[in-house]
């Protein structure tokens, strides 16, 4: 007890002396239970979708096989309570077919997640690019680049995802992609990530208008250092804590669009199954069925939760009290 | 009449595909007992009064004119409430019964002459349109007259170009182009094929054909009058010769009903006409009609739905005691089948093996079970009693016994006699949905095990016909459904395996098979003539010309109220003429 109560204040102080910002927010975080608990909820999901292939192998598990000896032969609802739980399959079968639940969750969780996370590094990217140049530029090509954000907000986003996706999915075809879902993913990111880079880019574009006033940039300029040099080496490094965070935001959203595009029918083709692929099929069982509704549904609510949680308390980390009230702004609108 | 299931089991096919230029042979024995009169309703006692109300997915009747009507349920409603035909079916829960047919608007089931060629119905005396004019004689042949306007009257049946005595022109149509087209139109030719002589109307026919009298059921044949048919509009508003009228109609929302003051019972014996209102609520999601029928609230335990039971809630439904009295699980009138197309799989052996590999207990399950239907071994089903009998397709005609589970090890051993590889990879079309998504992809898993390589092809369910009917689009299997326009094979095999055939996926082309056709429909005997039926089912199903995997089963529910609800055998409907609702 002695020994620990006065050790503790000793090492802070040193600490405090040495610690650069990054390492502060990394120890506020640790500090933050929620935070953790998210953190690893998030890395569990990643891993498990990740393994998904090694870990139904083990179980003697595949999202694709039919178990019609798990199917009544009369409605076609799954044998056994909750919707036909056992060993393997620990979370039930689908109906009519008998398809293991678990499996197609954590193979749902790669499609899911593939797009959600491409579809976030390229919004990321996109964003990043454009509202640089945009605060950086100023005069009439941030006036030009302004406007065409306004527009592509101004897309009814989904009435243009519906009319598109057929038309869209041809076109990538014609460009040498494989058919079928190869094609679908990639249309559904291209949709996600065009149609949301424009948030973030304003954020951008306000961060980089007051940074490229502060001292620090001005000196480097005055040295003579080039456009792209100040860009990379001054400004963008400045920008990481707001990009992580929009990033873990913007993530979540992804992931539940992706399930409202599957809901609509216009995600991946079956038997490939997603999250909000399974959503939807299971809906019409709802009330006969229900755990198989309930398993997409808390795999949806638990990583939306968690990611939007993680965010949260990253913020509160990095402690952007500048941009945190842009970002809260922006959750809004997205 | 063919067709896809939206979702699977459960529910209800359209017609599709009209019979083209066929006459089939006489029918003696089925038109010989011809009774009069319309069945008492079958549970509880009928009562007149009260609104009778319907619920349904539809977004509206189809087509309620006439000439148009085409889908099972719906001929069966306006012929139920709002039209009168010729002759009707019997209006009985016995399906043997109702197989038999009776005099409507006629005073008999018709007389033949000339070897069945020539065929007589008189009209009764005393029948009214809604409006206080007397049906005549000219009306009835105005009514089929419409059915040659192809352009206008869109969607029907079109026995009456394909049967009556009218020349062709050169380009294979008929010279007579309906009542809307005036010059270069050969009214004389159809004057010569329908004539009326005070209230007798004669048809001449290309050809004999015994089960004429069977033919009229179809609303097809029923009249219009000249004065009030607006074209294409009047299938908003028909006029009614039956025992209700519209008062209203909206589509998407909601038809009304209520008693046509100009119809007499001492003129209709068909139809007890029992409620003094009928209600049609459209649009109305399956699982919520469910929902309200389980629940018999209110308004609901008056009415009754002309869509299958929610197949989610089946189960839930058949186990459960409280609803064994408002229940039904019948036969419909539709074959479930994968046509295999000839083209692309031509060496028999080939199309055995696909047969032999695929689980049909597997693709079952996937319609519902037992309650999708009964294993089928052909496209005759037991509904058409005279013509089915079984062909033994999964005991012997693949050369082997074949479980429903499929066998795979079987098939490889099929496509190795045939001594040529596999056409690998095949397509197998069908009209998109969660369910039929399910069924391709047990057929790709139970195919690739006898080393068949097949690639699901989901199309737009709209345009799935039209696209499937077109060879260069069609791939090698293609999932269909077919039901006969009557009671007779007539209306199944020559369709669906002869060129001339309207609905022949299976792009069947064999000379033999069309002779036998051919013969078949020319015997003047019945029981003959269902022999040559039964032997053509079972060489069609021999050849592996189509996948036969469900004969379809239907499931209702009524509310408590409803009086007298059965399903109907020639329509696989209910008994629209004959429900009533309890005080």
């Amino acid at each position: 007890m002695a020994e620990t109560s006065s050790h503790v204040p000793l090492e802070s102080e040193a600490v405090v002396a040495a610690v650069t910002p990054r390492q502060l927010a990394w120890r506020r975080l640790r500090s933050d239970k929620v935070a953790m608990v998210c953190m690893w909820a998030v890395a569990l999901i990643v891993v498990i979708a990740i393994l998904a292939p090694l870990i139904t192998r083990l179980m003697g598990i595949n999202p694709y096989d039919f178990h019609s000896e798990k199917i009544s032969d009369n409605g076609g609802l799954p044998i056994g309570s909750f919707g036909g739980v056992d060993w393997p399959h620990i979370f039930g079968v689908e109906p009519l077919t008998g398809r293991d639940v678990f499996a197609r969750l954590i193979y749902g969780a790669r499609t899911s997640l593939l797009i959600a996370l491409t579809a976030t590094i390229v919004t990321v990217g996109l964003g990043v690019l454009v509202g640089t140049v945009a605060g950086y530029a100023s005069g009439w090509l941030d006036g030009l680049l302004g406007r065409f954000m306004d527009v592509v907000l101004a897309f009814p986003l989904l009435l243009v995802v519906i009319a598109m996706a057929p038309v869209l999915d041809q076109r990538l075809a014609a460009l040498g992609v494989p058919e079928g879902n190869a094609t679908r993913i990639l249309s559904i990111i291209l949709v996600l990530s065009v149609f949301g880079w424009p948030y973030l880019a304003r954020i951008i574009r306000g961060q980089v208008l007051s940074l490229r006033e502060r001292e620090y940039v001005t000196a480097a300029q005055s040295i003579g250092a080039s456009t792209s040099r100040i860009l990379r080496k001054e400004i963008l490094p400045a920008l990481t804590s707001v990009i992580l965070i929009y990033a873990t935001i913007v993530m979540p959203s992804y992931i539940a669009a992706e399930a409202a595009l599957a809901y609509l029918g216009i995600s991946v083709q079956p038997p490939t199954a997603t999250w909000g692929a399974m959503l939807d099929d299971s809906v019409t069982y709802f009330t006969v069925d229900p755990f198989y509704f309930f398993v997409p549904m808390m795999a949806l609510l638990v990583t939306v939760l968690a990611f939007n949680l993680l965010g949260d308390a990253l913020r509160d980390a990095l402690e952007t009290h500048d941009y945190q009230s842009v970002v809260a702004n922006d959750e809004g609108d997205s | 009449m063919s067709g896809m299931t939206k979702s699977g089991a459960a529910s209800r096919p359209p017609r599709f595909s009209p019979l083209k230029g066929l006459a089939v042979g006489l029918c003696a024995g089925l038109v010989l007992l011809a009774a009069c009169g319309g069945n008492k309703a079958t549970g509880g006692n009928a009562s007149s009064g009260g609104t009778l109300t319907f619920l349904t997915q539809s977004a509206q009747i189809l087509h309620l004119d006439p000439q148009r009507n085409y889908t099972g349920e719906d001929l069966a409603f306006a012929s139920g409430y709002l039209h009168r035909t010729l002759t009707a079916y019997k209006i009985s829960s016995n399906s043997d019964s109702a197989g038999q047919i009776v005099p409507d608007l006629a005073t008999d089931t018709g007389t033949s002459s000339d070897g069945g060629r020539v065929w007589k119905f008189t009209l009764r005396d005393g029948v009214k349109w809604e409006n206080g004019q007397p049906v005549t004689c000219a009306d009835v042949k105005y009514g089929v007259s419409r059915t040659f306007a192809t352009s206008v009257i869109t969607d029907g049946p079109t026995y009456a170009i394909s049967l009556l005595d009218i020349p062709s022109a050169k380009d294979g149509s008929s010279v007579y182009k309906g009542p809307y087209v005036t010059t270069g139109n050969d009214q004389a030719a159809y004057d010569k094929a329908v004539s009326c002589s005070g209230s007798t109307i004669t048809f001449r026919l290309k050809q004999p054909q015994g089960d004429f009298n069977y033919t009229v059921t179809l609303l097809s044949f029923s009249p219009v009058p000249q004065a009030f048919d607006s074209g294409e509009k009047y299938d908003d508003r028909p006029l009614s010769d039956g025992p209700y009228k519209i008062l209203s109609y909206k589509k998407k929302t909601k038809l009304v009903l209520v008693r046509n003051p100009d119809w007499s019972s001492s003129t209709d014996s068909y139809r007890p006409a029992y409620p003094d209102r009928i209600e049609y609520l459209f649009g109305i999601q399956d699982a919520i009609i469910t929902e309200r029928l389980i629940a018999d609230a209110g308004d609901d335990q008056r009415s009754l739905s002309p869509d299958s039971i929610d197949s989610a809630k089946l189960a839930s439904v058949f186990g459960d005691s409280r609803l064994k009295d408002r229940r039904f699980n019948e036969l419909d009138p539709y074959v479930r089948y994968y046509a295999i197309n000839t083209t692309k799989v031509p060496e028999l052996k080939h199309r055995q093996a696909i047969l032999a590999a695929v689980d049909r207990a597997q693709l079952r399950k996937i319609a519902g079970g037992t309650y999708a239907g009964d294993y089928a071994d052909g496209v005759v089903k037991p509904n058409l009693a005279l013509d089915y009998s079984p062909t033994g397709l999964w005991d012997t005609l693949l050369g082997k016994a074949i479980p429903p589970e499929g066998d795979a090890a079987y098939a490889k051993t099929l496509i190795k006699e045939s001594g040529k590889p596999f056409p690998n990879p095949i397509t197998i079309d069908y009209p998109k949905s969660p369910e039929n998504d399910k069924a391709a992809a047990s057929l790709v898993a139970s195919l690739a095990k006898a080393g068949i390589i097949a690639k699901p092809n989901g199309l737009e369910p709209g345009s799935y016909y039209g696209i499937v009917l077109d060879p260069a689009k069609q791939g090698a299997m293609s999932a269909a459904g077919w039901g006969p326009d009557w009671l007779n094979a007539s209306t199944v095999i020559p369709e669906l395996f002869t060129p001339a055939g309207g609905f022949n996926l299976s792009r069947y082309d064999n000379a033999a098979f069309t002779k036998a056709c051919q013969d078949a429909r020319a015997l003047t005997d019945r029981t003959a003539q269902a022999k040559k039926w039964q032997e053509l089912d079972k060489q069609a199903a021999g050849a592996a010309l189509v996948l036969p995997t469900r004969f379809g089963r239907e499931q209702r529910l009524v509310g408590s109220k409803v009086v007298g609800a059965y399903i109907w055998s020639p329509y696989g409907s209910w008994p629209y003429a004959v429900l009533a609702v309890a005080k």
